[in-house]
């Protein structure tokens, strides 16, 4: 008799440990998200919306597919393209939905995970957010959210793909924008030379880049800052002395001091993510470099760290300029821009 | 002895699964437990049936069902003493400053919804944090919309209501949101993420915007100097006396009237449509955001 309580009692037990629920638990192998070791914490809301190998392949499918635009032209790798770390390869001013463009350049996608304020003007203030802009503007893929959701849910293949990744026959916008971030949050680069370098993996920077990477940390770090190579803020750096084709962030804070201020971008795999700054005016780095040393234009919001007493701007000579480029070439990251896991999905 | 442990685990089981788990379960346990019951004597077998039974009966119930009931809230639009009616053929209604006007949208978030009873307590409409709960959409459009219908209010004598006009600032750093927040109903900025709270636009003589239209979109959360204002409202109001007697099989009404020309013509601003026509930001509504909780009043209520 006790024995067989007992056996009941396993059973119960096995049971209520082991039933996982209503859902179809869907895998994890080699779909993790990891914070590399020489960068800060995470910010994206893992707990509402953790990365699986189906909501991530999900994402990729979406990202690939110019289903999300108005006319099926434009799909968000057309303008964002892996092998420039996400950003355009071609053009200045990307082109949307009719050969649409507008004024400011496509940045990389890259270490989103990290970041809480999306866009040159951090207009966005969280990663599931972003694609609704790329979409709904008529520049860009010209589409409503609505109408997107219409069409995938008419899709068996993507009906199909949203119930494997999320357990329910349901599909929204925040599933698709779940599915898209998830992508993109796995989009980390953190294994450039620099980083194989830093992290004491065996790998050796040349003389000259050693140089570079002391000038960039005396010239360049304080706003270019940390591992992620920006600090996030928003500074007028001297492209112009007004802005009224682009007031930048004010736009967004309505705020006077804001105004002319654009978010200092990451410059990891600034090698291949030219032309530069928020309009895309300068197609090499030298161009960039030159800008700081004899061209950083006044105005009332220009950044305190580009006026240096009655100077203006950095000071660094010509073969220091070649050396912090030289530097820069350091953080490009070969490993991110050719992993499968974010390439064009191979449709059958 | 068995028995009285297994009902004990059943019970336990019953409080910390959900609710399609609970059936399965159930039905594994009476299935576990007749059999035990079978292979015990005679005695236990009459003992332990009606134990148990009183065991299933007591748990099986929600905690509320027995006290509680629905009460629903109308959010009823109107401009002055005139019901608000939208695409009229001309402009009917009058603004403070005399100006002639119709309206063609009145949309508005609900949120947080509190109903405080005679003694006192408070009780919260459930808000799920990824938006599938505790937040409505009123769309003068959509007659459906403007009933919101609380299920499940502990009894009592209800005397007073609070509601957010909004969306909470932790919402947004949550990322993608469904249900009313969803982001496709088109109330949400995709260019400075927030949710538009309250949406009213029409036509006016002497609007200088294209086709003369006025378009008032009220937003902003946090006041940090990212969203410089914060244009939550958040009002109570009493039932002026009346009480609503939330029991079973019952559902009062509360008739709550949100008067246009009251939020037109307040103390934060007296609008005129002939500048400021056409406010998409946070900022330029900050005024006009603060007739917000004037413009709502109890009108009246159904016992029912």
């Amino acid at each position: 008799m006790t024995s067989k309580a007992v056996l009941l009692l396993l059973i119960i037990a096995c049971c209520a440990l082991g039933c996982d629920g209503d859902r179809v638990s869907p895998s994890q192998g080699g779909y993790m998200f990891r914070a590399p070791a020489n960068f800060p914490e995470a910010t994206y809301t893992f707990n509402n919306n953790p990365i699986t190998q189906e909501g991530f392949e999900l994402g990729r499918f979406l990202f690939y597919d110019p289903i999300l635009s108005s006319d099926s032209t434009v799909a968000c790798a057309n303008c964002h393209q892996q092998s420039k770390s996400f950003a355009d390869p071609v053009h200045r001013f990307s082109k949307g939905v009719n050969d649409a463009s507008g004024i400011r350049n496509a940045p990389a996608i890259q270490n989103m995970a990290f970041q809480e304020q999306f866009f040159w003007d951090g207009g966005v203030n969280h990663l599931d957010f972003v694609p609704i802009n790329a979409i709904t503007n008529e520049l860009e893929l010209h589409e409503t959210l609505a109408n997107v959701v219409n069409k995938l849910a008419r899709n068996e293949s993507y009906a199909t793909r949203f119930q494997k990744a999320f357990g329910t026959p349901e599909l929204n916008s925040q599933k698709m924008l779940f599915a898209l971030s998830q992508f993109m949050a796995m989009m980390v680069s953190a294994n450039a030379r620099y980083d194989h370098y830093v992290r004491g993996e065996g790998e050796s920077l040349t003389p000259e880049e050693l140089v570079g990477m002391k000038l960039f940390q005396q010239k360049c770090a304080s706003c270019h800052a940390t591992d992620l190579f920006t600090d996030g803020t928003f500074r007028n750096n001297g492209l112009d002395t007004d802005f009224e084709k682009d007031e930048g962030r004010s736009r967004v804070t309505e705020r006077e001091g804001d105004r002319g201020k654009f978010k200092v971008p990451s410059l990891r795999n600034a090698e291949l993510t030219a032309p530069y700054m928020h309009d895309g005016r300068f197609n090499t780095l030298e161009k960039v470099l030159d800008h700081y040393r004899n061209a950083v234009a006044d105005s009332e919001t220009l950044d305190p760290l580009l006026r240096q007493g009655s100077a203006m701007g950095i000071v660094m000579s010509e073969e220091e300029k070649t050396q912090i480029i030289a530097f820069i070439k350091t953080l490009t990251d070969r490993e991110f821009i050719t992993d499968k896991r974010f390439s064009a999905p191979v449709v059958k | 002895m068995r028995g009285i442990f297994f009902s004990l685990l059943f019970m336990l089981e019953l409080h910390t699964r959900s609710p399609e788990r609970k059936e399965r379960l159930t039905v594994l346990f009476i299935n576990l437990l007749l059999t035990t019951i079978m292979t015990m004597s005679y005695y236990s077998r009459y003992i332990l049936l009606p134990l148990i039974c009183i065991v299933l009966v007591a748990c099986s119930d929600d905690e509320n069902t027995a006290q509680s009931g629905p009460i629903s809230l109308e959010f009823d639009n109107v401009v002055s003493a005139a019901n608000l009616q939208l695409n009229t053929d001309n402009t009917p209604y009058t603004n403070g400053k005399g100006e002639d006007f119709k309206v063609t949208m009145l949309s508005y978030y609900v949120s947080n919804i509190k109903l405080k009873s005679s003694d006192g307590t408070i009780y919260q409409d459930p808000m799920a944090s990824d938006g599938s709960a505790g937040y409505y959409l009123i769309h003068e459009s959509d007659a459906a919309s403007q009933i919101v219908t609380l299920q499940n209010v502990p009894k009592g004598e209800y005397i007073e209501v609070t509601f957010t006009i909004g969306v909470d600032a932790n919402q947004l750093n949550q990322g993608a949101q469904t249900g009313a927040l969803d982001p496709v109903s088109g109330f949400f900025w995709s260019w400075n993420s927030g949710y538009i709270f309250m949406a009213l636009e029409g036509v006016s003589p002497v609007s200088t915007e294209d086709d003369h239209v006025f378009q008032y979109h009220i937003g902003g959360y946090k006041d940090d100097g990212a969203n410089q204002v914060d244009n939550i409202k958040t009002i109570t109001l009493s039932f002026n006396g009346d009480t609503a007697p939330v029991r079973p099989e019952h559902e009062p009404e509360v008739h709550l009237l949100f008067d246009v020309n009251k939020f037109l013509n307040g103390p934060g601003e007296q609008v005129t449509f002939s500048t400021n026509a056409s406010r998409h930001s946070p900022k330029p509504c900050a005024d006009l955001a603060n007739n917000i909780s004037d413009a709502f009043v109890v009108d009246h209520v159904h016992a029912n």
